[in-house]
């Protein structure tokens, strides 16, 4: 740690469903689960890439992406997001996630890179949640995209014939 | 009778590497053909000799280019060809140009092709043969009134199909007459795009069943048998996931009455090579048929692991004319096998295709164990083509022991750089219904609320690892010399982000 800067006593991992978990820094090779202790060891070889070895058992380990705090691992082939946070930032988030309200706008965004064959509602129309907006086409499947709340759609950002990354905004919608 | 000597491989991928392997073991040459999109695959290091055909300005695949795979043949020499499975594996013209040119085409006749590819036809034929069938158009049909006038006869749900297709496109399920003008638009546009023919056909729609399908062999002299039943329910959006054989609901009675009903249509379209013909199966034990696929099909390697005959051996013995060495009384079943289609795809993100380059890969090795794979570590699973990875076949005295081979051998599956369905079959393998076997075609859509089980602490361990990335990309001075065991750099996981291309 840098003298200079107030030092850190811990880091908080936050989920993307809601969970919390703290780690003391200095950040030791040891994860407590239910009052056991247990080593962690992350490895990297030839044969197997780099990977977590985990009560005697290796697990393969990646990092998908990084953005800022923001951290997404694959871990055993599963993906996991977490935002992580010092005490302070920890503590700013809640200032200004109790100012700012709830968002009114769901942006709806293709899940994985295809094209659009078909948009199937106007802009001003009113959705159900489940409803149909888009049909995506990725790897031979059509793919329903559809309305995750009730609604008005706001905006359609795509057309037909389009190709669209992952992540791409198809649609935003105004909840009700 | 034509001792074939050199067959020209019509296909990529594992199916590819599948083929090649018997073909050689029977002393047969391959020739394979490199594709701009894949130069350097798995499949190219097994064959004889290699074609190229990397012209990239070229706006199909090879695979779907009848005239050039034509010009292919003769130029190397092939005196046979093998399509695979998908691509020109059901196209009777092809079939027939094979034909004209002296090639073997290993598969069916250009006529059982058609008749079975075109599904109006196939339900006629069906039909006339007395096969259990659900109750359906008898023909394409003109427009959504006529689609309404038959779904008013049959009664809700029917479903609209295309009348050329297959895979689950251009399918729309219809539950009551105010939905029927938008699906039936849906269903006729979404044919026409994917089969050129916009001509679709209503049919009962069976609610909750279990497909089940039979693997048939014949030959060109009349000699038609059945190697018994594949288990295909687990699928979603009409693709198939994980298949068996046998099939937990079947017994020998409806076996025997299936499996003749299935010789029946084959025989009645004098039907040769290897072939299958897909029922569903409802509560009742009430069977209906469905399709008949006129090919090897990708989940041919659970019928060989039952009975132990190789079915590619047996589909370039009866194209070279040779009579049926077996008889239905030799069949036997044994054991019980899983197949298992690894793919690349984020289960997380509903099956979404996920391509990337493979880093590592590596399979148990082991008795009751095979795997069927085109890729190995550095090979890309490009867009362009399925995103199957491999396919774990694991089989069991019974189905028990089975599932719980199957269990092991996923644990010991290790594949790095791209995500895949792993997660998937380990959660699968642990669910009671699928253990039950009771589990129908609509298990994915209804009965499962999530597709992956997370392991005890593996959010803990994932959380751990985010912290620690923190820590190292934030709070610590030398970000570069970290060391770990054996004074390991730790640069190689770090950021390494995943490039999704299309």
């Amino acid at each position: 740690m840098k003298p200079d800067k107030p030092e850190i006593k811990k880091l908080y991992a936050l989920s993307n469903d809601g969970q919390k978990f703290t780690f003391t820094l200095p950040l030791k090779n040891i994860i407590k689960v239910n009052k056991r202790e247990y080593k962690i060891e992350l490895r990297e070889d030839e044969k197997y890439g780099v990977h977590v070895l985990w009560k005697n058992r290796r697990y393969p380990v990646e990092i998908v992406r990084t953005k800022q705090n923001r951290y997404e691992i694959l871990f055993n082939d599963i993906s996991h997001i977490f935002t992580v946070e010092t005490p302070i930032s920890m503590q700013r988030k809640k200032v200004l996630g109790s100012a700012h309200g709830r968002n009114q706008n769901l942006v709806v965004r293709a899940p994985m890179p295809g094209k659009i064959v078909d948009v199937l509602v106007r802009e001003n129309a009113e959705v159900m949640r489940g409803e149909a907006l888009v049909i995506l086409e990725a790897m031979k499947m059509q793919n329903e995209i559809q309305a995750e709340a009730n609604g008005t759609v706001t905006s359609i950002a795509v057309k037909p014939g389009q190709n669209v990354m992952k992540d791409d905004i198809l649609a935003e919608i105004t909840v009700k | 009778m034509k001792k074939i000597k050199r067959i020209l491989i019509a296909n990529r991928g594992e199916i590819a590497v599948r083929i090649m392997r018997t073909a050689q073991l029977m002393g047969i040459k391959c020739t394979a053909i490199r594709t701009a999109a894949e130069p350097n695959a798995m499949y190219l290091s097994l064959a004889d000799n290699v074609h190229d055909e990397v012209d990239e300005s070229s706006e199909i695949t090879v695979f779907l280019d009848i005239e050039k795979l034509i010009s292919i043949a003769l130029e190397t020499k092939c005196d046979a060809l093998h399509p695979g499975y998908g691509f020109l594996a059901e196209n009777a013209y092809f079939a027939e140009r094979c034909r004209d040119n002296g090639i073997i085409f290993i598969g069916p006749s250009p006529d059982s092709i058609y008749k079975m590819g075109n599904k109006t036809v196939a339900k006629q034929i069906a039909l006339k043969h007395k096969i259990p069938m659900a109750m359906g158009s008898p023909g394409s049909i003109a427009d959504e009134d006529e689609a309404l006038k038959h779904a008013e006869r049959i009664g809700y749900p029917v479903i609209i199909k295309a009348a050329s297709g297959g895979g689950g496109r251009g399918m729309r399920i219809v539950r009551q007459a105010s939905e029927m003008e938008k699906m039936f638009t849906l269903a006729s546009r979404e044919a026409e795009k994917s089969f050129n023919d916009p001509s679709v056909f209503v049919e009962k729609y069976i609610e909750n069943p279990k497909h089940i399908e039979f693997q048939i062999l014949g030959d060109m002299h009349g000699n038609i048998i059945h190697l018994g039943e594949r288990e295909c329910s687990i699928q979603r959006k009409h693709q198939k996931l994980l298949e068996e054989a046998p099939s937990p609901a079947l017994d020998e009675e409806l076996r025997e009455r299936m499996g003749s009903m299935a010789v029946r249509l084959a025989k009645a379209v004098g039907y040769y090579s290897a072939g299958t013909v897909e029922f569903l199966l409802d509560s009742d034990r009430n069977f209906y048929f469905m399709e008949m696929n006129t090919r090897i099909q990708v989940e041919h390697p659970v019928t060989e692991m039952i009975t132990g005959i190789d079915l590619i051996e047996q589909q370039i013995r009866i194209a070279g004319g040779e009579e049926l060495s077996l008889r239905q009384d030799d069949i036997r079943l044994e054991g019980w096998a899983i197949e298992c289609r690894i793919n690349a795809e984020d289960v997380q993100a509903g099956f979404a295709p996920a391509p990337g380059r493979i880093e590592k890969i590596s399979f148990p090795v082991g008795p009751g164990i095979r795997v069927d794979t085109g890729v190995s570590a550095g090979s890309s699973i490009v867009a362009s083509y399925d995103s199957m990875i491999a396919k774990l076949i694991v089989t069991g005295s019974d189905r028990r022991h089975a599932i719980t081979n199957t269990k092991l051998a996923l644990d010991a599956i290790w594949i790095k750089g791209t995500k895949t369905t792993l997660p998937f079959f380990r959660m699968l393998m642990r669910n009671h219904l699928f253990q039950s076997g009771t589990f129908t075609t609509a298990f994915i859509e209804k009965d499962l609320d999530k597709y992956y089980n997370t392991g005890e602490y593996e959010e803990t361990i994932a959380a751990w690892l985010a912290t620690k990335l923190f820590v190292e990309e934030n709070l610590t001075e030398k970000k570069a010399n970290i060391s770990f065991d054996q004074g390991k750099e730790l640069t190689p996981w770090l950021l390494r982000k995943r490039l999704t291309q299309f």
